[in-house]
């Protein structure tokens, strides 16, 4: 199984994977399956029984194509092609501020540890570390900032309210 | 200055912390240089074609003594005694090793200086009228909402990794000295009817290989509204703009290919999603202006015998006629320090002479010292009777050039000296240029002409909108120099046109003075260079360069 | 004519290839004839990547009995920038140095500017 860093209630623990990623063209699979959003949106059956659908988004799939079909997801993965690419961290924002998702948002692709921090402030609670991070190594650049300045998507007091300005 | 609090100086310290961990695992193995290179240039660490060279943000050109002397102490003991102020009002140091880097961000921190985000594909130093809180004509001082916007973009969870670097400048003079109009964003402080201010919102604009003078995207955003517009308008950014094509990346290629009508109307329909959720509290805002330290101004006091010497020492009289600017207040002057000596690298500025500049501002100058995005320093409060004394101290320090705005006062990138990205040079050009128009009088009686000069495409060194622009260029293996003229970086942005065929780099200065000399035969009534070349075009100009080319 | 170079890691400092190990002056470095024995040089410079940064060839010319880059960008690359004559390499000076400050390549034959020196 490929190793998964989940964030919950604070804690980066490490996870086994259930989640299988079903290409366009494979047939109908059992278990957990992530599809992606061309085949979420065209109503396509994915799964046999009762597993979880995951949904795929490439940066430049557009999150807000989701409204409406968010109760029938488990999962988004926001894929990151490049590291350097940094278009899932709107769309994971989006998701959790504007679409009002609760379940997994995981960073998938070129996922590296000195993104981290940002990831978590943007909503992601799964990681898939493409550097070979420990779950230590992750929780340790995630949790690197003792104050951040913005608002995000994870709900930490910025530095405008921590100085009280409420 | 703005006073860091315990926060401020956290996110600087763990920061600190963060490089030297991927210094480390860079210098062990564990990050190949595909996986650093993006880390280390977010804290402005480049390598350059001799060694690597850290840029050190100057957050809206605004230093004080003890911070100047840490400059001057990380040039001494990491460097080799100097560094080069640059045009986003940064300074930047030649001859740094990796193994260092780690412990100057401490230096750094320790005088509530950084590195952060003076490189890579974010929210970079964001830069002010150099006479912030000084000029005569300013509406109000622009660094509290610079300090706001640093703070807003620093260490971004959203906008760090944008398709593009991302510039903004903010002026609150009718007279802009920012270039605000070429940048990613420009900020134009206004104040509505009702007294109360707001924004003039420039996008797209910029200069590189496709110069835009930015579109106004809105003509008067109220200012308790700036950072969910801003937030909206970097959300589009980084959710369209290209990541195809480095070259294609910038906003200003966005804003131009949907235009800027249908680029507003995205940002206008994001900015309502977002609300007011995404402001800053007004109670912040005003906690940032109370941490701003008051130059403690004195009310209207004597100008001594500044008068009498300036009447007496031509010299003096001279520095007064063009390094001094209006203050606010009678009593006072605004002090350009030149970095432009003859001879000299544009920019550059030894350790001895930093220490200068900040026993000066200590002493004479309220502790507010000032870079600006024309390479050069300002003390922005001195009282007009110890303007003799500065100008003394300036001219043993060879600070004192009288040359500020005229034609030897001028912008250049390193260029190929020391730039990896470099095709040309642009220091011996400027060199050059300088010592031909060395003799005062005739450089006054020119008058204003700003040259500026870049050693490639990407334009660090503004050449679009220099009155006359150089740029360097490749031509079979051979530095060669395209001139442009008519830009202008000031209120009225322009981007300057192509004269013709690029010149070797031996007759770039002949050229110049060809220009010069075609201009003091056409101008009328003491017009600057800008305004006579408007009336007649470039057609005089471009048969004095070239003539002998037929 | 080849020589192989890049930055070394650590400092940044210019470094040529001269068996199997990086030095700091271009007249100490390896010189290749042959096509392969420079590829070869190549691969293993690369095969160290905590040594030194993207090694690259470079052509080179003979100018005064010495071989110098026939570019200029690493003419300066093995002097030093030229607003700074004491730094750099150059500072060493010496007729290694000498010959890389009137080296011109086939793209300058004219030889009309003179690289080197305009403070």
């Amino acid at each position: 199984m490929p190793m998964l860093i989940r964030l919950s209630d604070g804690v980066f623990s490490q996870v086994q994977d259930d989640f299988v990623r079903l290409g366009d063209e494979e047939p109908v699979a059992e278990g957990d399956v992530i599809i992606s959003l061309g085949r979420l949106l065209s109503g396509q059956v994915a799964r046999v029984g009762g597993g979880r659908i995951g949904v795929w988004l490439e940066p430049a799939d557009e999150v807000e194509a989701l409204a409406g079909r968010l109760d029938e997801v488990d999962l988004v993965a926001l894929a990151f092609p490049k590291f350097r690419d940094g278009r899932a961290f709107t769309s994971a924002r989006l998701l959790r501020e504007r679409l009002g998702f609760t379940g997994e948002v995981r960073a998938v692709g070129d996922v590296l540890r000195d993104q981290a921090g940002f990831m978590a402030r943007c909503g992601f609670d799964a990681f898939s570390p493409a550097d070979g991070s420990t779950v230590e190594a992750w929780a340790a650049a995630a949790g690197r900032h003792r104050h951040v300045y913005q608002r995000a998507a994870d709900g930490r007091a910025p530095a405008f309210v921590e100085r009280g300005s409420f | 200055m703005y006073r860091y609090d315990a926060v401020d100086r956290a996110v600087l310290a763990d920061r600190a912390a963060e490089f030297r961990d991927q210094v480390r695992r860079r210098l062990s193995g564990e990050l190949t240089e595909d996986q650093f290179k993006p880390l280390r240039l977010m804290n402005g660490l480049y390598l350059q074609l001799h060694a690597y060279m850290l840029r050190v943000a100057v957050p809206y050109g605004s230093l004080d003594p003890r911070q100047m002397r840490a400059l001057a102490d990380i040039a001494r003991r990491f460097d080799r005694g100097y560094g080069h102020f640059t045009t986003r009002t940064n300074i930047q140091y030649n001859w740094i090793r990796l193994a260092d880097a780690p412990d100057i961000l401490d230096v750094l921190a320790a005088a509530d200086l950084h590195a952060i985000q003076t490189s890579g594909n974010c929210i970079r130093n964001v830069t002010a009228d150099p006479y912030a809180g000084a000029a005569a004509d300013e509406l109000e001082d622009p660094r509290v909402w610079c300090e706001a916007i640093r703070q807003w973009s620093s260490l971004h969870p959203e906008f760090s990794f944008l398709p593009r670097k991302f510039k903004i400048a903010v002026t609150a003079s009718p007279h802009d000295r920012t270039a605000a109009k070429v940048h990613d964003i420009g900020l134009l402080l206004r104040r509505g009817r009702d007294g109360a201010t707001g924004f003039e919102v420039i996008v797209g604009g910029g200069m590189g290989r496709t110069p835009y003078v930015g579109p106004t995207l809105k003509a008067f955003l109220p200012s308790d509204r700036l950072f969910s517009y801003l937030e909206a308008v970097l959300r589009v950014y980084n959710r369209h703009g290209r990541r195809d094509n480095i070259y294609k990346a910038r906003i200003k290629i966005l804003v131009a290919a949907l235009g800027a009508e249908a680029f507003g109307r995205e940002v206008e329909a994001e900015w309502e999603k977002i609300g007011s959720a995404g402001d800053l509290p007004g109670s912040e805002i005003a906690r940032i202006r109370d941490a701003f330290t008051r130059p403690e101004l004195a009310d209207s006091p004597a100008p001594g015998d500044f008068e009498a010497r300036r009447a007496a020492e031509p010299a003096f009289a001279r520095f007064v006629r063009n390094n001094l600017r209006a203050h606010k207040l009678p009593g006072y002057a605004i002090v350009d320090v030149s970095l432009k000596g003859f001879g000299e690298t544009p920019g550059d500025i030894t350790a001895d002479q930093m220490d200068v500049v900040a026993d000066l501002a200590e002493r004479f100058g309220l502790d507010e010292i000032r870079s600006t995005h024309e390479q050069n320093l300002v003390l922005p409060h001195i009282r007009l009777a110890d303007v003799h004394t500065v100008w003394k101290a300036l001219d043993a320090a060879r600070l004192a050039t009288p040359n500020i705005n005229l034609i030897s006062d001028i912008i250049a990138c390193p260029g190929l000296d020391y730039c990896a990205l470099a095709n040309a040079r642009a220091i011996c050009v400027a060199q050059d240029i300088a010592r031909r128009f060395e003799a005062p009088d005739r450089a006054e009686a020119i008058g204003e002409l700003k040259i500026k000069i870049s050693g490639c495409i990407n334009a660090c060194g503004h050449h679009h909108v220099g009155h006359i622009g150089i740029l360097g260029v490749d031509k079979k293996g051979e530095e060669f120099y395209q001139l442009t003229l008519g830009g202008s970086g000031a209120e009225d942005a322009t981007v300057g046109k192509m004269l013709g065929p690029a010149l070797p780099i031996d007759r770039v200065t002949d050229a110049v003075e060809a220009i010069v000399d075609a201009y003091l035969l056409h101008r009328k009534d003491g017009e600057r260079f800008l305004d006579t070349l408007r009336r007649t075009g470039d057609a005089p100009f471009r048969e004095a360069v070239y003539a002998d080319a037929h | 004519m080849k020589a192989l170079t890049a930055n070394r890691l650590s400092d940044g400092e210019v470094v040529f290839w001269k068996s199997g190990a990086w030095v700091e002056r271009l007249a100490d470095a390896d010189v290749f004839a042959a096509e392969d024995t420079a590829a070869t040089a190549e691969t293993s410079a690369r095969a160290q990547p905590t040594m030194a940064i993207d090694p690259y060839l470079i052509d080179l010319v003979e100018t005064e009995g010495f071989w110098t880059p026939v570019s200029y960008r690493e003419r300066i690359r093995a002097l030093g920038p030229s607003n700074h004559e004491r730094h750099g390499k150059q500072a060493d000076g010496g007729d290694a140095v000498e010959a890389l400050r009137h080296a011109h390549g086939a793209a300058r034959s004219s030889g009309r500017v003179n690289l080197i020196r305009r403070k």
